[in-house]
């Protein structure tokens, strides 16, 4: 056995590559594709403020369940240093995604004080103005409505109008319900049509109060383009009144003048969107305690009694410095998990709405650094040359390595199928299990570390090729050399990896993915190097065949030159004698 | 003999000390002209560093007028337009609001006949590009310094120093490269840049462990000074790094030919473009830069000062007092003196070594050579 002694590793390592390969296929691992190699969204998120690790992981955590909420397949979400890298890879509609991702500031329940919709017009404004669509159907089909139709329009000095009726659905199954209706409910209408007041998502008896200034009118006094802007929530002192937005995908609608903060995202636990019925509703959770539930009871007691605070009856929700709904409180306390929302949802805005409100409470501002959307056939194509760009070089690089090596070249390339096969079992592992996606950058990565594998092979071949030279045996120059040139490829390979690990550490985005391809691949050429490289070659060198001809083992003749005594000569004789 | 074939046998007489000094001018001047670019003309950096909008679509057979007079009735006739690829239309603008991000994805699906969902966006905050770019310096600068540790410990400062000079030269002339020509500088660059580090490392290290292993010979032969060392030393590997430039090039070179320009994914053509620039630079550089810088040091060294001077005063030697004044007729015919003395010396010197000793070092009976003197037989462990 004495003679095999060493190979343990050439065997060790060559077993775990094909069952490596063979788990993967068989488990039915994959490698996740990147955005950029299938198409999707990638959003980068920084903190506008200093932040603690723990709110950070808060927020992260939050927005992985708002992206889960989409429902896409293998959403990546990561922390790096203090950015927050978001990939959904597959997502076409990016607008909706990057909003969801993006409502970043404190979910608020404000006490609607008024509210008039966008676009209305002073000569044309109709004292009743008819509600569009279906929201007028939401009104007749409400029919155990108890909450009034109409504002109470004593609170301010600004116009005030009913928006958002009260629809009581008091289906069984449902203790307590308020009764909301949606305040996005309704697709966009055209900014400033004559007649109608159109982005009134509801209000059949709409109240108007003159007089009223033209331009307030338009848009409550906020800038025109305030959908895109936005208001920052800085600008929203929680105990005082402010004036918001309601805005339906970048189109404002309505403005509403709403009281302080009578309780905060902080205080929900969840929400769910749910078929009730006909009916998509959307049922909120609070916490218990003074925080949760009694909060939200306090508002509501206020909102039902339609007491000055809230004279409207309707309980504003608030996020991002816009009003996502004003539902109508219709019953004075609720236990926690008893409330609902309804109105005429559509499935969509059921869901978006338990989204924003599940989620809606972010501890931490984010700013959008950086936002990319791929196209799928993009991404296809870049997969496709990536893969036929690596083809090719790898090709290449075993020709070259065959026609100076030969014999050893070819094991060349074997080092690198075995270290292939190892990288595509981390690579799938990895992507199935971690989340971890093979970027454009990662397949460069991975394709210029087959330079490097063979950087290793030419060290270790060319320390052989001086050795024998020098007038060593084949055999014992195998084993010489291996040791000197496997020095040379530690230092290098760790040199590498210090790179890399430097890579991965300090930086964001595709370097990372760069990195920690290019940092396996260094790794598994040492393994590589070590389990199979040494073994193989000396396997090799063992072959009285091979080494009888050493052209093909791209080695120079063994015989020293002429005049000189071998350097070796007890090995270089028994070996000598052994070929020939 | 041919020259090839001497290189192919590792014998290549190659005067490295003469070239050194042309080599010296051709980096000084390409350092210059780097730095000149850069103060001059700066870097044509790409939105993902300044900020903005970039658009692209696959859009056969359109043409930039085309894009250019369709983005007008968007408001965007300033945008960046270029064909880049095979047949994709970017288009580059500053930043905007959601809804002028969307109108011109709607004009560019239009131009190019195809879906909205077809056009890939990618928008970047201004800050963004700096954070990017400090993220970039702060990792450099970190692996200086993790650079500098390891090959101090692994080899030693002066080598670490000569490897740094060399490194610092490449990702100057590479940037250099780049602010000439005026190719736009991407996260993909930047990725490649800091490649090219890695490998100009792992060549540099490969050249430094040779000269370790042969640095016994200098003073020990009486016929060889420090720099005449190296220069062997570099013959010596003179193949092993052809052949690893060459592995390495190869599959950069498929990214840049087949990936980039055939298949059109023009951001493997940006990775490529700086890998293949850097990698030539790389290689270059651990022969004729680093090399040099570590001779420089090495000389200063007293005690190879004094074998320097030994040398000279004996007149035996094929150095003079200044190893670079030498012709490149003397320094070929020292070196071939050299490799023939050392083609057998090689080896034994190795074994004594003690990054090579473990385990494989045998005592071995003198050498015949009467260029090297006999090695004091050391107790090592058997096999």
């Amino acid at each position: 056995m004495r003679r095999f002694r060493g190979f343990g590793s050439l065997i060790v390592i060559v077993v775990v590559a094909t069952f490596g390969l063979v788990y993967t296929f068989g488990v039915g691992n994959k490698p996740l594709l990147g955005l950029d190699l299938q198409g999707g969204v990638s959003v980068v998120l920084q903190p506008t403020n200093e932040v603690t690790e723990e709110t950070l992981e808060q927020a992260i955590s939050i927005i992985r369940q708002r992206v889960d909420a989409l429902g896409v397949a293998e959403p990546e979400i990561t922390r790096q240093g203090d950015n927050i890298l978001i990939q959904i890879p597959g997502v076409d509609d990016r607008d909706r995604a990057l909003a969801l991702v993006g409502q970043t500031a404190e979910l608020q329940f404000r006490p609607v004080l008024g509210a008039i919709p966008a676009g209305l017009d002073l000569e044309s404004a109709p004292t009743d103005t008819p509600a569009p669509g279906d929201s007028s159907d939401t009104t007749t089909e409400a029919p155990d409505t108890t909450a009034p139709d109409t504002t109470a329009p004593d609170a301010t000095d600004e116009t005030e109008q009913g928006l958002g009726l009260g629809v009581g659905e008091s289906a069984g199954g449902v203790v307590a319900q308020s009764a909301f209706e949606s305040a996005q409910a309704e697709p966009p209408p055209e900014p400033a049509p004559d007649t109608t007041a159109p982005a009134a998502p509801e209000g059949t008896d709409t109240t108007l109060a003159p007089p009223i200034d033209a331009t307030e009118l338009l848009t409550g006094g906020l800038p025109a383009d305030v959908c895109t802007t936005g208001i920052p929530s800085s600008e929203l002192p929680p105990d005082e009144n402010v004036t918001l937005p309601q805005c339906e995908e970048g189109v404002l609608v309505a403005t509403y003048q709403l009281g302080p903060v009578l309780l905060t995202g902080a205080g929900l636990e969840s929400a769910a969107a749910s078929l009730f019925g006909a009916e998509w509703q959307v049922s909120p959770v609070f916490k218990g305690g003074s925080e949760g539930i009694d909060a939200f009871n306090g508002a509501a007691s206020q909102c039902f009694s339609q007491s000055p605070s809230c004279p409207t009856g309707q309980l504003g929700i608030v996020l991002d410095g816009r009003v996502i709904s004003a539902p109508t409180i219709q019953t004075p306390t609720f236990s926690r998990d008893e409330v609902s929302i309804t109105g005429q949802f559509t499935e969509r805005e059921a869901r978006d709405l338990a989204t924003a409100l599940n989620y809606g409470a972010l501890p931490v501002e984010l700013e959008q650094q950086q936002a990319q959307l791929v196209s799928a056939t993009l991404g296809r194509d870049a997969l496709e040359a990536g893969l036929v760009a690596g083809v090719v070089g790898l090709v290449l690089a075993s020709a070259y390595m065959i026609t100076v090596y030969r014999f050893l070249g070819l094991l060349s390339v074997l080092k690198l199928t075995v270290e292939g096969a190892l990288l595509w079992t981390v690579i799938s592992y990895l992507g199935s299990n971690s989340g971890l996606a093979l970027t454009l950058a990662g397949i460069t990565g991975i394709i210029v570390s087959i330079g490097v594998s063979f950087d290793s092979n030419v060290v270790y071949y060319e320390h052989l090729k001086e050795d024998v030279r020098a007038g060593r045996s084949i055999r014992s120059a195998t084993d010489k050399s291996f040791v000197a040139a496997f020095s040379t490829i530690v230092k290098a390979d760790v040199a590498s990896l210090i790179g890399a690990g430097l890579l991965w550490w300090l930086t964001v985005g595709p370097v990372r993915g760069f990195a920690f391809y290019l940092g396996i691949a260094g790794l598994l050429d040492l393994l590589a190097s070590w389990a199979f490289m040494r073994p193989a070659v000396k396997l090799a060198t063992k072959s009285s065949f091979l080494r009888a001809r050493p052209g093909l083992l791209g080695l120079p003749a063994e015989v020293p030159p002429t005049g000189a005594r071998p350097t070796d000569p007890p090995v270089a004789a028994s070996t000598a004698g052994a070929a020939r | 003999m041919t020259a090839f074939a001497r290189l192919l046998r590792g014998q290549s007489t190659i005067d490295f000390p003469t070239w050194w000094k042309r080599a010296l001018v051709l980096s000084a001047l390409l350092v210059l002209i780097s730095i000149g670019s850069l103060f001059t003309r700066g870097l044509s950096l790409g939105i993902d560093f300044v900020g903005g909008v970039s658009w692209e679509v696959p859009a056969p057979g359109v043409s930039v007028s085309d894009a250019r007079q369709a983005l007008t009735e968007v408001g965007q006739e300033g945008a960046k337009i270029q064909i880049v690829g095979d047949d994709t239309l970017r288009v580059q603008g500053p930043e905007m609001d959601d809804a002028g991000v969307a109108s011109v994805r709607e004009v560019l699906a239009d131009v190019a006949g195809t879906e909205v969902a077809e056009v890939s966006v990618s928008t970047v905050g201004a800050s963004w590009g700096s954070d990017i770019t400090n993220a970039a310096v702060r990792a450099l600068f970190f692996f200086f310094a993790a650079i500098l540790i390891y090959l101090t410990i692994r080899l030693e400062w002066r080598m670490a120093v000569a490897a740094l000079v060399a490194v610092a030269h490449d990702v100057l002339i590479s940037v250099g490269v780049y602010s000439v020509f005026q190719f736009d500088v991407t996260p993909g660059t930047v990725i490649a840049f800091l490649t090219i580090l890695g490998y100009s490392i792992y060549d540099t290290i490969v050249v430094d462990d040779k000269i370790k292993e042969n640095e016994r010979l200098v003073g020990l032969s009486g016929r060889m000074d420090y720099t005449q060392m190296v220069s062997l030393s570099m013959n010596q590997v003179l193949l092993r790094s052809i052949n690893t430039t060459i592995t390495s090039l190869l599959p950069v070179i498929s990214l840049l030919v087949v990936g980039g320009a055939i298949m059109g994914a023009v951001t493997l053509q940006e990775f490529a473009l700086a890998l293949f620039v850097g990698l030539a630079v790389g290689a270059y550089s651990s022969i004729f830069v680093a090399a040099p810088a570590l001779v420089w040091l090495k000389e200063k060294e007293p005690k190879n000062q004094t074998v320097r001077e030994r040398l000279a005063a004996s007149g035996g030697g094929v150095s003079g007092a200044d190893p670079d004044a030498r012709g490149v007729a003397a320094g070929v015919r020292g070196a071939k003196a050299v490799s023939a003395a050392t083609t057998t010396s090689t080896s034994s010197s190795s074994a004594g070594t003690p990054s090579s000793s473990a385990g494989t070092g045998r005592p071995k009976p003198p050498t015949p050579s009467s260029a090297i003197p006999p090695r004091p037989r050391k107790k090592t462990k058997k096999r």
